[in-house]
């Protein structure tokens, strides 16, 4: 990995870390696990469709690691990590057929990959079927908050597009 | 096209959500769960008095609460609290959960079995 590279991810990393420090700050609306705005993912978002997967993964990746320690809550690591992952591959299998004006529906996507993979992990690690009552209340919220996350990602990427990906010196 | 398929998974989830969350609960006895293990059961209709008793793991403590017809997680001392704010349980079929100390509080049928285990 070239240092251009390098230094880019570790900004795009540290920007995605604020958001999500800053978004543990804002009290929980409802008091369903799983529900939140993910607004880091706003960076993961920029990152895939303006550098290509492997940059989005590295930043993604170090985000849910760092992120974790931040937060004080390693115990929930894995529902980030296997509900982060399958948005990944969920938003890089859908770039391929979307166009930059589409960035929100591969977000959307995403954020229901996301609680699916969430609340499977929970489902797997705590042995309680009884999660499932929570995965369409996830869903409708994962709608919501994908399409949030992913118009702000969609506006952010056209104007950051340009500028991010002369950072690799071609 | 995306706008619709969205659409058409976001009423079905409305729909199931509204199913599941507004369905009455069929019974009147709370089971607490622990790690997918039934640990205490109290049978909510033959409550007197306010009850109150901890449920503890290696993971954390949650202080249970059970009054007539109802029970909630008092206190807990999980990092999320998401189990506290959840409130009073008294007939949804969506159960209380606090995934940190994986406990699970549902009400579930069967009324005359009172039992205690553990």
């Amino acid at each position: 990995m070239g240092v251009r590279r390098l230094a880019r991810d570790a900004v795009l990393t540290a920007v995605a870390l604020t958001v999500f420090v800053v978004e543990l700050q804002i009290p929980e609306l409802v008091p369903i696990p799983g529900v939140k705005l993910g607004l880091a993912n706003i960076v993961t978002l920029v990152t895939l469709f303006t550098l290509g997967p492997w940059d989005a993964l590295a930043v993604l990746m170090a985000r849910i690691l760092l992120g974790a320690l931040f937060a004080g809550n390693v115990m929930a690591l894995l529902y980030s990590l296997t509900g982060g992952l399958l948005a990944f591959a969920v938003m890089t299998l859908m770039r391929k057929i979307l166009t930059n004006r589409q960035i929100w529906v591969a977000s959307v996507f995403a954020a229901m990959a996301h609680n699916v993979g969430q609340i499977g992990a929970a489902i797997l690690v705590a042995g309680t079927p009884e999660l499932l009552v929570y995965l369409p209340v996830l869903l409708v919220s994962g709608i919501v908050t994908g399409l949030f996350t992913g118009l702000a990602g969609q506006y952010a990427a056209g104007w950051l597009g340009k500028n991010l990906r002369k950072t690799d010196g071609k | 096209m995306w706008i619709i398929i969205i659409l058409i998974i976001l009423l079905i989830s409305l729909a199931a959500a509204a199913f599941l969350w507004l369905r009455p609960a069929t019974g009147e006895r709370a089971e607490i769960w622990v790690d997918g293990e039934l640990v205490r059961s109290v049978d909510l209709s033959k409550i007197q008095e306010p009850e109150r008793f901890t449920v503890e793991t290696d993971r954390g403590v949650n202080v249970i609460l059970a009054e007539p017809g109802r029970i909630r997680v008092e206190s807990a001392d999980c990092p999320d609290k998401v189990c506290v704010d959840a409130g009073w349980l008294s007939d949804s079929a969506a159960p209380i959960v606090c995934l940190p100390h994986r406990l699970v509080i549902r009400l579930s049928g069967d009324a005359s079995l009172d039992t205690e285990v553990g």
